[in-house]
């Protein structure tokens, strides 16, 4: 999707960050040490998205903040206590797992 | 500094709710008065301070050069950040001013004007 | 509706693997049928080859989605779709993801387009013939992986309808079950069979086209399952809560739910019986 350098955002981008700014506003009503923890992994796979996948490939995105929305859904309750992310080595990819 | 303001504001608030009590339609404004007792909503930020805690926050986000930050400056033109930055630092306004910007006005904040802006014209900045 | 295009839009690969598998994995994967097979290993050539094209999509490997070929021999193969696909997934390609449980129709987990028609693997015969069978997951519904599709929307209306037994009064007997004459359980036959598959919303255009504001006809058949309950007490509550333009209205009696179902219900007939009673209320 590319992190956008000060033009107009597309309405795909909006959603992209509006899910970036709902997992931050999550991460604030839980305790300091989880907070960080959450905000550095929310952080860190956005910003892995945003570099590797293709801005056009608008199926994967789609996906991506379907299943996004899902993790934050999970998130948000209090039962959730923070966020782990996980490496599968044999695809190379970072999944956040809440 | 801070200390006086906060006893001005408290001093302030009963004469507040004295005068409101007299038409109906401000009782809920008395009402939002006593429950954020503590918060500068009934006296407005100067622009001076929102400018500066602005300015503060913007310096002090880990991508930032402090020494480029200017009530002017553009976050992504000037400062080199992408939009996520954009997002951090703008939930990092909400955080220092006890708001909460909607999505429609907070893509719309990528310059420290803009923002002090939005601020400045909120009435609940505190 | 942009989105389901681009999401449909998928390409052809024929990657004909191969189905030359080595003959001792060969009975241990195709338990049941391992002694037909060995049977049939006397005459020889009697193989039956049958391609199967399957719906590929991974967001692992984020490209877009393919139609993939699977070619399988039918005589060492279950007569059911279901059995093809776990023959694929054991001998073939392990990667291939689908849902399945009961491998009976109880479970309603392995729904799925099978050549255009919803309907359960595990029910749906393999076509003979030479012709190719494609598989497709549910139409219009995201797609996670493969043929597994995102179910949450689905369930989330099911929730809405309140599916539970709700009453105003304690039970005739203190702590014990409320009795229902037989002809009022009668009532209930043609919706407490339903299995929650998605098989009838999923073939629904009205559903495809409101997804999310529209009930769709699994829900409201079993809105109609509790408000045709005579234990139930909110009857009066449940029907205002469905008297809705989008939520019940855009029905239209097209009817290719009841074509869908693979339980043989009609869930079309159940909308129609909500509608009719809409009318009485408001008469």
């Amino acid at each position: 999707m590319g992190a956008s350098k000060g033009q107009k955002l597309s309405g795909l981008q909006k959603q992209v960050l509006s899910l970036y700014r709902g997992f931050l506003r999550a991460a604030r009503s839980k305790p300091c040490e989880d907070r960080c923890q959450i905000e550095s992994i929310v952080s860190a796979e956005f910003r892995r998205n945003s570099k590797q996948v293709d801005r056009k490939n608008f199926f994967y995105i789609e996906y991506l903040l379907r299943r996004g929305k899902k993790q934050l859904d999970q998130l948000k309750s209090p039962d959730t206590m923070g966020l782990s992310s996980l490496n599968v080595s044999s695809s190379q990819k970072q999944n956040a797992k809440t | 500094m801070a200390l006086r303001a906060a006893v001005l504001r408290h001093i302030r608030v009963p004469v507040r709710t004295l005068a409101a009590t007299g038409s109906k339609p401000q009782l809920q404004w008395s009402l939002c008065n006593s429950i954020r007792l503590f918060s500068s909503d009934d006296d407005h930020l100067t622009k001076e301070e929102v400018i500066d805690r602005v300015l503060d926050v913007v310096k002090s986000f880990p991508k930032v050069d402090p020494s480029k930050v200017t009530p002017h400056v553009h976050f992504q033109n000037d400062l080199g950040l992408d939009s996520l930055d954009n997002v951090e630092i703008v939930m990092a306004l909400e955080e220092e001013f006890k708001l909460e910007i909607p999505d429609k006005e907070a893509d719309k904040i990528d310059s420290c004007n803009l923002a002090i802006a939005y601020i400045y014209n909120h009435p609940m900045a505190g | 509706m942009a989105t389901t295009l681009i999401r449909r839009a998928m390409s052809m690969t024929s990657r004909v693997s191969s189905s030359t598998v080595a003959p001792a994995l060969r009975l241990v994967v195709t338990r049941p049928y391992a002694s037909e097979a060995e049977a049939e290993k006397g005459d020889a050539a009697t193989t039956n080859m049958k391609t199967f094209q399957i719906y590929r999509w991974n967001p692992d490997n984020p490209s877009k989605p393919q139609l993939q070929d699977y070619k399988i021999d039918l005589k060492e193969c279950g007569p059911m779709v279901l059995d093809a696909l776990i023959k694929i997934k054991n001998e073939i390609d392990p990667s291939l993801t689908f849902r399945r449980s009961c491998r009976e129709g109880i479970c309603g987990s392995c729904a799925m387009n099978i050549n255009g028609c919803n309907g359960l693997a595990c029910l749906t015969k393999i076509e003979s013939g030479s012709s190719e069978t494609t598989i497709t997951p549910l139409p219009h519904m995201f797609v996670i992986k493969d043929l597994v599709v995102d179910m949450t929307n689905f369930y989330n209306q099911y929730k809405s309808i309140e599916p539970w037994l709700k009453r105003k009064n304690p039970p005739p007997t203190a702590g014990k079950e409320i009795p229902q004459s037989k002809k009022d359980r009668a009532k209930l036959d043609g919706m407490y069979e339903c299995i929650l598959c998605a098989c009838c919303s999923t073939s629904c255009p009205s559903y495809w086209w409101n997804p999310e504001s529209y009930l769709g006809p699994a829900a409201l058949l079993h809105a109609n399952r509790w408000i045709s309950d005579s234990r139930d007490e909110y009857t009066k509550e449940r029907l205002e809560a469905i008297n809705d333009e989008f939520k019940l209205y855009r029905c239209h009696t097209i009817l290719n739910c009841a074509r869908a179902c693979p339980k043989g219900l009609n869930p079309g007939k159940q909308i129609t019986h909500i509608k009719q009673l809409q009318l009485l209320g408001s008469a």
